[in-house]
């Protein structure tokens, strides 16, 4: 079994967002990777493909993808997989990633991120689909921890126990989005550093980073608004346990100018620059 | 069945239905109880799809107006989503309203809704390369009669009784709502992309027999005779005409001779 991350460490990158594509493709800034949302692009040709061949050639790349439903009991979607495996020739992405979630079921698309229970059997299902994913795509994907706002009587597990065991049982990385896991942890109770503590950190291959609100007494994972300190703090803590894994600011909704989120990502940079040479 | 399966069905039944959660699954404590948090995960699927339909349907949502979310989640609450990306739930949207009471009442939403869909999918449809004249330059006087035109795969001919594209142009432009206009013959509208950008126009009475035709597969001798049935002997320049017309507008995405490959 492979314990070391092996893939490539990135630096400090954005997601990638229309409403950024003239700004970033003239004036990249100190982005140094891009993170695509895969299904953006798994259309037949048009503006999209013509952009990220652009991008393409001036960044490097990773695909992270929300439709995969690793977790789902529907049969995994070989065509969607194959799709995904097409864009992954043309772009030659440094990762995969998509959410440890289920997304639908009976043909349905709930188009979320659905949390599972944390149970053995669920465990077994997800392990058993990350392997046949991996096997389809021929290279190993990464799964990233989402925000939840409900949990399930019959779990057994913390989410970061059946997080760790799919990583070490299915032999797949972590895509660690920190902002998830204050969400998560303001929603449900528990401690985010127990969290941080109780994944592998050889398999905690890329960090998100990303704003939420509030919604009355829950926090609601919006992508929206800037990092809170917080997180910010957390992603500290990540560091300090992880050591230098590729980051990025991931934002959905109110783009705001590509200043504010360099700004952000700057941060990013030195935050854990200086704990490093701190530690060095 | 699985515990997992069932308490995925479960929840995908509450989630769609709006009801209540399932009894006993899922926890609550002193900051939420159960119903509550799973009410956000029934609030974001329909926030969600009404979202991605707006950014797909943005004519009929000027044309729909106040009326637009309530379209929207009637349309969604009688077709549940079941293609990956969410975009693609638009597929089904002009036939539910063509369908669909009190919305069929009402044909230019059905009709607004096929000019919003059609401009979607060429926005991304697969790239081709257009006919030039140059590439008629060279063809054999006798070789004309036979000669198909075929307009790009995407190309789309929409029948319509309303001005929706003068609603979808002011959504484009931000422009005011204008005022809704019902023809008591119908009209066509010609929606295709020659490069990167969509285009739609209408389609005079004069062109459509040969568009029919050219859309249909139709030979160059057989698009003239449907013209020939309004214009008689003026069919030949007239088509001529229109051939220079969807050359110049890049309308024309390849050409085919019998017996011939692909020119």
């Amino acid at each position: 079994m492979s314990t070391s991350r092996q893939l490539p460490y990135l630096g400090f990158g954005l997601g990638l967002r229309v409403d950024h594509y003239e700004t970033l493709i003239d004036e990249p800034g100190n982005v140094q990777w891009l993170e695509i949302v895969s299904e953006n692009y798994l259309v037949p040709g048009g503006r999209p493909l013509r952009w990220l061949e652009g991008f393409r050639e001036r960044f490097p790349l990773v695909m992270h993808g929300v439709s995969m439903s690793i977790g789902g009991t529907d049969p995994l979607d070989m065509a969607y997989l194959d799709q995904l495996a097409a864009l992954a020739r043309h772009v030659e992405p440094a990762w995969i990633s998509d959410h440890l979630c289920w997304t639908g079921v009976q043909g349905v698309n709930l188009h979320d991120l659905m949390p599972l229970p944390y149970t053995e059997e669920a465990l077994q299902h997800v392990v058993d689909r990350v392997r046949r994913v991996q096997d389809r795509l021929g290279r190993r994907i990464l799964l990233e921890n989402v925000s939840s706002y409900i949990s399930f009587a019959q779990s057994q597990l913390t989410e970061w126990e059946f997080l760790a065991a799919v990583a070490e049982r299915a032999d797949c990385l972590i895509l660690l989005d920190i902002n998830n896991v204050h969400v998560s942890a303001h929603n449900h109770g528990f401690a985010a550093l127990d969290y941080l503590d109780g994944l592998p950190a050889s398999r905690v291959q890329q960090f998100h980073l990303a704003g939420h609100e509030r919604g009355g007494e829950l926090l609601i994972d919006t992508h929206d608004a800037p990092v809170v300190d917080a997180v910010w703090d957390l992603y500290v803590e990540a560091v300090r346990r992880y050591g230098r894994v590729s980051t990025m600011i991931e934002r959905d909704d109110h783009i705001p100018p590509l200043a504010e989120l360099l700004a952000e990502l700057e941060h990013a940079r030195s935050l854990a620059d200086a704990l490093l040479q701190e530690a060095a | 069945m699985s515990d997992l399966r069932d308490l995925q069905l479960q929840l995908a039944d509450a989630m769609l239905a709006g009801g209540t959660p399932l009894s006993g699954a899922l926890r609550g404590d002193a900051k939420a109880d159960a119903s509550n948090r799973l009410a956000i995960y029934q609030h974001g699927y329909r926030i969600r799809l009404r979202e991605a339909l707006a950014t797909e349907f943005p004519g009929l949502a000027l044309l729909a107006g106040r009326r637009f979310a309530r379209l929207l989640d009637d349309y969604v609450a009688a077709h549940p989503s079941t293609h990956f990306n969410i975009r693609w739930h638009g597929d089904g949207l002009a036939g539910f309203l063509m369908r669909t009471a009190p919305w069929r009442d009402r044909p230019e939403l059905a009709e607004m809704a096929q000019l919003d869909w059609a401009i979607s999918t060429a926005f991304d449809a697969a790239d081709q390369a257009t006919v030039s004249a140059a590439d008629l330059a060279g063809l054999a006087p006798d070789a004309w009669a036979a000669l198909r035109l075929h307009p790009l795969p995407h190309a789309r001919l929409l029948r319509c009784t309303s001005n929706v594209d003068a609603f979808r142009r002011a959504a484009d432009r931000g422009e005011p709502r204008p005022a809704l206009r019902r023809w008591r013959r119908a009209r066509h509208l010609l929606v295709w992309r020659p490069a990167l950008d969509v285009r739609y126009r209408q389609v005079t009475v004069a062109e459509l027999p040969a568009l029919l035709g050219a859309l249909n597969g139709d030979s160059f001798a057989q698009l003239c005779e449907r013209l020939a049935q309004r214009h008689g002997v003026a069919a030949l320049p007239r088509m001529a005409a229109l051939l220079a017309q969807w050359l110049d507008e890049r309308l024309i995405g390849r050409l085919t001779l019998p017996g011939a490959t692909t020119m």
